[in-house]
């Protein structure tokens, strides 16, 4: 048992009573006085250069109030990098995609938006589009991007020394390729933005976001005004997925809309528009090339990644990266050389989903499972033979300085079966595994640390402020947790004012799985410190040394002698009467190597944690239909420390219903001519409730020596091994290793037919 | 989305909804759940000036079996819902086809609250580049069903190849049923099989002021089953879906006398099966092998009509026709048995 009162407990989230009861307000909820709609026009040609946009007609009719185009933004380009700065907010020149903004339109009601938005003449010069990435690096038409030859936006080269080598005293080696297609999020909530300036002119903004100071400021930059003057506010946010953290073209339109009409304005994505206009998870082919000795293990890997990243950079260069990195991480490797190319085609743009790049959608795991089978090697031990162990160096040179990865492949075997049914199990009932790591945190620079203060009140309750965003996993009741843990307080006594830049200080955001490593510690240590200031008043009272004393439960009291208390309430009254302040601050930054680069530099320390996980699942595959039902899955994840498993177990089910059900077996885009065909929930076809399978989780608890409480990323081990545990399951059932992703039932049904006719019975 | 303006009228009685329909003919839709009408509204597709609801139509909410003048049938009132269907022990005792396709219209909570019968079968034809928002339809030219000259499902088709998804028509159309389409003034009976077109634009022949009050299924002593296939275990349209009509011979009842076999989800309209249906003929109620003969036949006439514009590739649909059907016929043929087996021991006894 822990000696924690709080931390480490199933507490319901402090959110979840408003969310049930449908009190909760979100983006699309606000309405401000006098407030505008905003509508966005958009480019229905893939590729075409705009010859002339007239907005003459549309400024017409009454209740129009402002009609924007590419000529009012001043040419502003959006990109993560300075070298990736290839977005403009409205084009000017040429639309890259369907759904290209070209212009933005404020009306006092949606009815005369629309009309106006019809009204907005746009004369474009069609352009021979592309759309495969394969086809774009060849194409001899006009670039994408004139400064990109043969469309590559992005390639990364990432090489360790002796590839060759280990190759050639291989005992084995193997090269497959696995294709997946693109993935969209369908966040529960459609985009939305509310913008506007106030009395001191300050742009005053409201949106799904992935961290608020991460959207200010591109914003403040964009209009060029100081960062005090972008308040990014807090609001209720229906899910993120990496879909919100970048800055939306839509933010920046409707800033410019209110900025000139001097009016509020909200823009409400149609779930259309949030599908082919935010962002996308991208589209890979990758081949890896994989030698091993005769034990399994892994001497030299080559792996090459091919992805579609649609028209603009997004978060490219991470992207592409990614892939590789969280293989590495999860498994050791002699020598390694990577590359990846990032592409630019006519589609919509491709940014993270859940991570960055698609790791899990690379196929390395089902490889793994090829080498096994051929070694005759089961897939336990292939990857225990080959799976990452505390103390040591990534190959890109990252510490690792906790790692329970053998535990979560133990933990879910037992568990789950696997040892016994592996092999065991009737035709098309299958079982397999998969196991993956994720980094918690990246080096992000300036924004990599976090800052938080805490005050009290004279009743004795605290005020936390930080810049820790909740977009749905529960880090608002991870913060409160914490904070009523150092403080000594219940939960209700903490109110939480966060994930506002007028009012907290930096943090990454919730981005790259660093808000409880970064945000949490550093309310950890503002509380910690808050604590002491409260044990110095308190000691004197009580006639004790401060650190003999404890806080739990409202009291401040000697640890060995608990009878001997006050209450906190108290303290504070005391403390202000005797000129002493009871608010405090706290920051953490990690110790990251701040040299490492995407592109230019890509070795050195990524970030302090990393988590590690395996999920088995079962499944029966109906020979006649290829159709999957999932009998059970078994997520097992080193998440360092539960924090609260409450939370943690409703994390590791929506990773199998996103990475796994939906991922692997059911969603993927259909498209014509670059139009999307399927950009709604009918026809995406994400998981239902009903099709679930019984969720076992386990938490394999390492105790990351900087994690607070020694937690690190939690969950989104889960989503990625789960993907491939569902593919491993699968092509266990039917006996063929697919390599086409996600696993639909018409792929499952030819690879069924395929072998029966290759061995006849 | 948003939903453009429309005059909203209430009809009271269903000769106050004749009335209104006769008044405003082409100009007004019919409200009858709004499932299907008011998504097409939003997207843009139609934009009547008034919605008739017939939500205070409780007169045309029933279930009952008509046995007058030696008759045998049961008859649906156009605007029951559909969970009342799943709930009737009738229906689910002489008529399984159509409950087991209702259970699979939609998910539960439309089927409680707003789904009904003749809105499911008078569910317009789908086609994923038809059913899209006005934006997504902008930049190229309009299709066939959009006033257009172009198909973008099948390349150079001269007419309309959207799909009829309706779960409701496959397996009424396999039970043999007709439809009471009324007007001010006068109704007619049409059979089913008559009703759809063929015509991806207007499936159904149906005029603006007729209103489809009630659905009639006769009963005919044999069984019936109804199959789809989707990605989803709810919400989803058939990819494919299969009903069938087994009516086994009275002088030998462990043969088939007649057999009805229908595919939806592959056409512009649920399609009957002749040669498939007729190949059954004489068969016995558990012949595997006539099954799947059949099945084969009900594919290669239905992948003369599918085009792939409603989701999964058209070689996996071509191939679930085959075992769809398949699986329909073993279920239909096994209840049939069973039931003369019934039969049997009770003149026994």
């Amino acid at each position: 048992m822990s000696e924690y009162a709080i931390i480490g407990k199933r507490m319901p989230r402090v959110d979840s009573r408003a969310k049930v009861m449908g009190k909760t307000k979100f983006t699309a909820d606000l309405n401000l006085p006098n407030m505008l709609v905003g509508k966005i026009k958009r480019s229905p040609h893939a590729h075409a250069r705009i010859i002339h946009n007239d907005t003459t007609k549309a400024k017409a009719p009454p209740g129009v109030m402002s009609v924007v185009t590419g000529k009012d933004t001043a040419g502003v380009k959006w990109g993560v990098f300075a070298y990736t700065r290839d977005q403009q907010f409205i084009q000017t020149d040429k639309a890259r995609y369907i759904g290209d903004e070209v212009a933005g339109v404020a009306a006092i009601d949606e009815e005369t938006a629309l009309k106006a938005l019809d009204l907005i003449e746009v004369e474009y010069e069609i352009l021979p589009p592309v759309f495969d990435p394969m086809e774009a690096m060849t194409m001899e038409t006009e670039l994408i991007h004139t400064e990109f030859p043969n469309n590559i936006n992005i390639h990364v080269n990432i090489d360790t020394g002796q590839v060759d080598e280990n190759f050639a005293k291989a005992h084995y080696i193997r090269e497959d390729t696995f294709v997946a297609p693109e993935e969209s999020y369908f966040q529960a909530e459609p985009y939305a933005v509310v913008a506007r300036f106030d009395s001191e002119d300050c742009l005053e903004i409201w949106c799904p976001n992935g961290g608020p100071h991460m959207k200010s400021k591109p914003l403040s930059n964009a209009f060029k005004i100081p960062l005090h003057r972008v308040k990014v506010r807090k609001i209720a946010i229906g899910g993120a997925f990496g879909g919100r953290s970048e800055i939306c073209p839509a933010d920046y339109i409707c800033a410019l809309l209110a900025k000139k009409t001097g009016r509020p304005v909200k823009i409400k994505f149609t779930r259309e528009e949030n599908t082919i206009a935010t962002r996308q998870g991208h589209a890979m082919i990758t081949t890896h090339r994989t030698g091993v000795d005769q034990e399994g293990r892994v001497l030299a890997r080559e792996t090459t990644c091919y992805m579609d990243g649609g028209a603009y950079s997004s978060t490219g260069p991470i992207a592409t990266s990614v892939p590789f990195l969280s293989m590495e991480q999860a498994y050791r490797m002699g020598s390694v050389r990577y590359n990846g190319y990032r592409i630019y085609t006519n589609k919509p743009i491709r940014g993270m989903i859940r991570v960055h790049g698609r790791g899990f959608a690379a196929g390395l795991d089902t490889q793994l499972d090829m080498i096994a089978a051929h070694l005759n090697i089961d897939p336990v031990e292939m990857r225990l033979k080959n799976s990452r162990q505390q103390g040591e160096y990534t190959s890109t040179k990252s510490f690792v300085a906790s790692c329970a990865m053998d535990e979560t492949i133990h933990k879910a075997v037992a568990k789950s079966g696997f040892s016994e049914k592996f092999g065991n199990l009737p035709p098309f009932h299958g079982i397999g595994m998969g196991t993956n790591s994720v980094q918690t945190g990246f080096p992000m620079g300036i924004r990599g640390g976090s800052q938080a203060f805490i005050k009290f009140n004279e009743d004795g309750e605290a005020t936390v402020m930080s810049g820790v965003v909740d977009n749905g996993q529960g880090n608002d009741n991870m913060v409160v947790q914490i904070a009523a843990e150092e403080l000594g307080l219940l939960p209700e006594d903490i109110h939480l004012v966060s994930a506002d830049t007028e009012t907290t200080a930096s943090d990454p955001g919730s981005y790259s799985q660093v808000s409880t490593f970064v945000g949490g510690q550093a309310v950890k240590i503002a509380a910690q410190n808050c604590r002491a200031k409260l044990f110095d008043v308190a000691a004197k009272v009580l006639k004790v040394e401060p650190s003999t004393l404890a806080a739990k439960n409202r009291l401040i009291f000697v640890k060995d002698t608990p009878e001997i208390c006050i209450p906190i309430k108290k303290v504070v009254r005391i403390s202000l009467l005797n000129f002493t302040s009871v608010n405090a601050e706290g920051g953490y930054w990690p110790r990251v190597d701040m040299k490492r680069e995407w592109v230019s530099n890509p070795y050195g320390q990524m970030c302090e944690a990393f988590s590690f996980g395996t999920t088995i699942v079962e499944v029966k595959v109906n020979p006649a239909t290829g159709q999957v039902t999932v009998l059970n899955a078994t997520a097992a994840q080193d998440v360092g420390y539960a924090l609260n498993p409450l939370v943690l177990e409703g994390q590791f089910e929506g990773s199998i219903a996103m990475g796994g059900q939906g991922g692997m077996l059911t969603e993927y885009h259909e498209w014509k001519e670059g139009r999307c065909l399927n950009p709604t929930m009918l026809d995406y076809k994400l998981p239902l409730a009903c099709d679930m399978p019984p969720i076992h989780s386990i938490m394999v608890e390492s105790i990351d020596p900087k994690g607070p409480y020694g937690a690190k990323e939690a969950a989104m081990s889960i989503a990625m091994s789960a993907a491939q545990a569902y593919a491993a399951a699968v092509s266990n059932a039917i006996g063929v290793y697919m390599d086409s992703f996600p696993l639909t039932p018409d792929k499952i049904l030819a690879a069924i037919k395929a072998k029966e006719n290759k061995e006849p019975e | 989305m948003r939903l453009p303006r429309f005059e909203y009228l209430g009809p009271k009685t269903l000769e106050g909804a004749l009335d209104l329909m006769a008044t405003h003919r082409d100009d007004a839709k019919i409200l009858a759940g709004g499932t299907d009408l008011l998504v097409r509204m939003k997207k843009g597709l139609i934009r009547p000036k008034t919605i008739i609801s017939l939500k205070a139509l409780d007169e045309l909410a029933y279930i009952k079996r008509d046995t007058r003048e030696n008759r045998n049938n049961i008859l649906i009132g156009g605007r029951t819902l559909i969970a009342d269907i799943i709930a009737s022990d009738l229906v689910q005792r002489k008529a399984p086809a159509l409950s087991r396709a209702c259970e699979r219209i939609g998910a539960i909570t439309l089927q409680h609250f707003v789904g009904t019968l003749a809105g499911n079968i008078l569910q317009d034809n789908r086609c994923w580049h038809y059913n899209q928002s006005q934006f997504h339809r902008s930049g190229r030219g309009a299709c066939h069903k959009d006033g257009g000259k172009i198909c973008y499902a099948r390349q150079d088709s001269d007419r309309c190849n959207s799909t009829c998804q309706s779960d409701g028509a496959t397996a009424l159309m396999a039970l043999n049923a007709s439809i009471t389409l009324q007007r001010k003034g006068g109704r007619r009976r049409v059979d089913l099989a008559d009703f759809y077109t063929n015509d991806g634009i207007a499936p159904h022949a149906i005029e603006s002021h007729e209103l489809l009050t009630q659905i009639c299924i006769p009963i005919q002593g044999g069984q019936s089953a109804y199959k789809r296939l989707s990605y989803r275990s709810a919400i989803d349209y058939p990819l494919v879906c299969a009903g069938v009509l087994l009516i086994p011979s009275t002088a030998s009842p462990t043969e088939i006398s007649e057999a009805r076999i229908v595919v939806g989800a592959m056409g512009r309209s649920p399609l009957y099966m002749a040669a498939a249906s007729a190949s059954l003929g004489g068969k016995k109620l558990d012949d595997t092998d006539a099954f799947q003969k059949a099945g084969k036949a009900a594919m290669d006439t239905a992948a003369t009509f599918a085009v792939h514009n409603v989701g999964s590739t058209l070689e996996y649909r071509y191939a679930m026709v085959a075992e769809m059907v398949f699986q329909a016929l073993t279920e239909a043929g096994e209840a049939a048995r069973e039931t003369g087996q019934k039969a049997a021991n009770k003149g026994v006894q």
